[in-house]
C-alpha cells in the first residue's frame, strides 16, 4: 500500500466528478482523500498532511482561491503543493492560481495523463 | 459534429446520444463485464443522468456543473477504454464516439452561460410527433424541440404513433426507423395510404448502417432523414423546413377549400340551368358571377306540352308530376347535350337560350339540332308513359334569335342566371302559334343557319303582338339527308 505521505487530497464539490477522479487516481496507485469545500480542505490538510492537494477553485462555502491563500499563510500548510483545477484555460487564471500560492494548475475537464505527471513531479520533488 | 457555436444543450445532446450505443453495448447480455468496468459503467450512467437532469432544469451555475459532469464522463470513458476496449469490439467502436463528443465540448464551455445566445426560437413553431422506442431519444428530442418553441408529442411505438395521428393533426413526424412492432417504414406506409395524413411531413431517424432502408423510405414518401447520433442544429433546420412545407400545403388546402366552396355555390346556383361544361367555364372565371348583365345575341328556344293544362285537370296530381318529371328529365339532358342554358321551367314549358352565358358561333344551329332531338325523344318519353299507364304527350317548339340582356337577375339573396328582352317575348308568342309536334324557326334564326343543312316546310307569316307588320317563320322538318 501507499505510504501516508503519498496521500492525495482531492477537493471537489461535484460528487460525480470527484468519484471519477478518486477511482482513476486509485487505479493509478494513489491513496486519495476528499473534501467538498475550501474549509473542509484546510481542515483535512491540517489533519492529514497530504503529499499533494488537487483543488477545484470554484467551491462552495470557501472557494479554492481563499483556501489557497489561507494555506499559504499557515506555516504548517505552506509547503504542501496545491494543483489548482480551473475551468478556464486562460493565461490569467494560471497566473492568478500561481499568485494565490498554487504550485501548479490543470484545466477541467482534466487531461488525466497530464495530471498524473504533474502529481508525480510534485511527489518526487517533495522527497 | 459539434461546432464551436453549439450551445450547452446542443453538445450535451451529442454526448447523450453518443453514450447510447456504448451503454447498449455493455448492457448486451453477450458482453461479459469485468469487475472494474462494472462500477464504471454505472457511474457513467449516473453522470449522463445528471446531465439530463441539469438540462431539464437549468441552474445559474449550469456551466460549472456541466463541466464537472463532462469531466467525469470523459474520465469514465477513458477508464473503460483503457480497461476493456480491447476485449470487446462493440465497445471499441462506441467509446471513441463518446470521447470525441466529450472532447469537443470544451470550447463551448469556456463561454459563460450569460454570454451564450438564447437557443433560437423557431419562426414557425409547430406540433411535432416524435416516435422513438428509446426513452432517452424521446426525451432529448422533446427537450431540444420544445426549447425552440415547438410542441412535442412523443410516442414510444409505431402503434402508439398511428393512434395519436388519428386523434390530432401534427405538423411534422419524426420517425425512428428501427422499432419493435410496427417499425418506422410501416408507419410511413400507412400514413401515405391515408388521405388525411399523406401531406404531413415525415423525417426518418436511423443509424448510418440502415441507409438502404432510409432510401426506401424516401422513395415511399418520407421528406427527409437524420442519422443517429443526430446533430441538434441539423434536426432544428430540417424540422423548420418540414413545418414550412406543411404550412404551405395547409395554405394551399385552405385556398382549395375556398375554391370548392365557390364551386359548390356556382353549381348550386347554376347546376339546374346550365350544362356541365358551361358551369366549368363559369368556374374558370367566377368574376362573371356578379349581379348584372350584358346585352348579347342569343337563340331562344321555347317548348311546351300541347294541351297539358286540360290534361293535368283530368289526372291525379302524382301522375301529373310523374308525367312532367319524365318529360323534363329527357328534355333537360338533350338541351344540356347541345350546350343550351335553361332559363326557366314555366309549368309545362321550358325556356332555354343558346349563346348565354357563353356565345358560340353555331348557337342557332345547335338550337335547331336540339329541337329536332327533343322531338325525336318524344317517342321514348311516350313509350315510357304507355308502360306506366299514362297518356302520351305531344309538344311544340319555337326558336327565335335576337338581343337580350343576360346575367344574374334578382336580389343578393336570390339571384338566378337568366335573360330578359323583347326577343324573349317574341319567342313566346311564336310558340303560341306553333302547331302540335311542330318546330317553328323564326326568320331571324334561320338567317344564321348554314344553308342546305335542314329541310324546311312552307314558311308562315305570323302576326305577333309587339311587332309591327308580320314575321316569317319556317317549320323545320329535319336534317337534310
Amino acid at each position: 500500500m501507499t505510504s501516508p505521505q503519498r496521500t492525495i487530497l482531492l477537493v471537489e464539490d461535484n460528487e460525480v466528478n470527484r468519484d471519477m477522479l478518486v477511482r482513476r487516481l486509485q487505479r493509478a496507485g494513489h491513496e486519495v482523500t476528499t473534501a467538498g469545500d475550501g474549509e473542509a480542505a484546510l481542515a483535512a490538510m491540517r489533519e492529514l498532511k497530504p503529499a499533494v492537494v488537487l483543488m477545484d477553485m470554484n467551491l462552495p462555502i470557501m472557494d479554492g482561491w481563499t483556501a489557497c491563500a489561507a494555506a499559504q499563510n499557515d506555516s504548517r500548510l505552506a509547503d504542501i503543493p496545491i494543483i489548482a483545477l480551473t475551468a478556464h484555460a486562460m493565461e490569467e487564471d494560471k497566473a492568478r492560481a500561481l499568485a494565490a500560492g498554487c504550485s501548479d494548475y490543470a484545466t477541467k475537464p482534466v487531461d488525466f495523463p497530464d495530471l498524473l505527471s504533474k502529481i508525480s513531479a510534485h511527489l518526487n520533488a517533495s522527497h | 459534429m459539434v461546432s464551436e457555436t453549439d450551445k450547452p444543450d446542443q453538445w450535451a445532446g451529442h454526448i447523450l446520444v453518443a453514450a447510447e450505443p456504448l451503454l447498449a453495448a455493455v448492457k448486451r447480455p453477450t458482453v461479459t463485464v469485468d469487475a472494474p468496468m462494472d462500477g464504471d459503467v454505472e457511474a457513467l450512467e449516473d453522470a449522463l443522468l445528471r446531465i439530463r437532469e441539469l438540462l431539464a432544469s437549468p441552474t445559474p451555475d449550469m456551466n460549472h456543473d456541466l463541466l464537472n459532469l463532462i469531466g467525469a464522463i470523459r474520465g469514465y470513458t477513458e477508464m473503460l477504454y483503457e480497461d476493456v476496449a480491447l476485449l470487446h469490439p462493440a465497445l471499441k467502436e462506441t467509446l471513441p464516439a463518446l470521447l470525441s463528443a466529450v472532447d469537443s465540448t470544451q470550447i463551448s464551455l469556456e463561454m459563460p452561460v450569460s454570454d451564450q445566445p438564447e437557443l433560437a426560437k423557431s419562426e414557425a413553431p409547430g406540433v411535432i410527433l416524435a416516435v422513438d422506442d428509446m426513452p432517452e431519444n424521446r426525451e432529448l428530442i422533446s427537450r431540444l424541440l420544445s426549447r425552440a418553441g415547438h410542441t412535442v408529442i412523443s410516442a414510444e411505438s409505431g402503434e402508439e404513433a398511428l393512434e395519436l395521428l388519428e386523434t390530432r393533426g401534427m405538423d411534422l413526424v419524426l420517425l425512428d426507423l428501427m422499432m419493435p412492432g410496427i417499425g418506422g417504414a410501416e408507419v410511413l406506409k400507412r400514413m401515405k395510404e391515408n388521405d388525411s395524413l399523406r401531406a404531413t411531413p415525415v423525417i426518418m431517424i436511423s443509424g448510418r448502417q440502415d441507409m438502404d432502408q432510409i432510401i426506401a423510405c424516401i422513395q415511399a414518401g418520407a421528406d427527409d432523414y437524420l442519422l443517429k447520433p443526430f446533430n441538434p442544429v441539423l434536426l432544428q433546420a430540417r424540422i423548420s423546413a418540414g413545418i414550412e412545407r406543411k404550412r404551405w400545403h395547409d395554405r394551399e388546402e385552405d385556398y382549395r377549400h375556398q375554391l370548392e366552396r365557390n364551386e359548390r355555390f356556382i353549381r348550386r346556383t347554376f347546376g339546374r340551368y346550365l350544362s356541365d361544361d358551361i358551369v366549368a367555364q363559369l368556374l374558370e372565371a367566377p368574376e362573371g358571377l356578379e349581379l348584372g348583365g350584358d346585352l348579347r345575341e342569343v337563340t331562344i328556344m321555347m317548348s311546351d306540352i300541347c294541351g297539358f293544362t286540360s290534361l293535368a285537370e283530368h289526372l291525379p296530381p302524382p301522375q301529373v308530376v310523374s308525367l312532367l318529371n319524365r318529360y323534363f328529365e329527357h328534355m333537360t339532358d338533350i338541351i344540356f347535350d347541345h350546350q343550351g342554358t335553361i332559363d326557366e321551367f314555366l309549368g309545362d314549358a321550358i325556356l332555354s337560350v343558346f349563346g348565354a352565358p357563353k356565345r358560340q358561333d353555331d348557337d342557332p344551329e345547335r338550337a335547331v339540332r336540339c329541337a329536332l332531338a327533343m322531338r325525336e325523344a318524344m317517342e321514348a318519353v311516350n313509350a315510357a308513359n304507355k308502360t306506366a299507364g299514362l297518356p302520351t304527350l305531344q309538344h311544340r317548339i319555337a326558336l327565335n334569335t335576337g338581343s337580350v340582356i343576360a346575367g344574374n337577375i334578382g336580389s343578393e339573396q336570390r339571384a338566378k342566371y337568366g335573360c330578359v328582352g323583347h326577343a324573349m317575348n317574341v319567342t313566346s308568342r311564336i310558340e303560341g302559334q306553333t302547331e302540335n309536334d311542330e318546330i317553328l324557326v323564326s326568320d331571324a334564326t334561320r338567317q344564321h343557319l348554314p344553308e342546305h343543312l335542314f329541310d324546311w316546310g312552307k314558311p308562315r307569316e305570323l302576326v305577333v303582338k309587339g311587332i309591327e307588320g308580320s314575321i316569317l317563320a319556317y317549320p323545320v322538318l329535319g336534317l337534310r339527308q
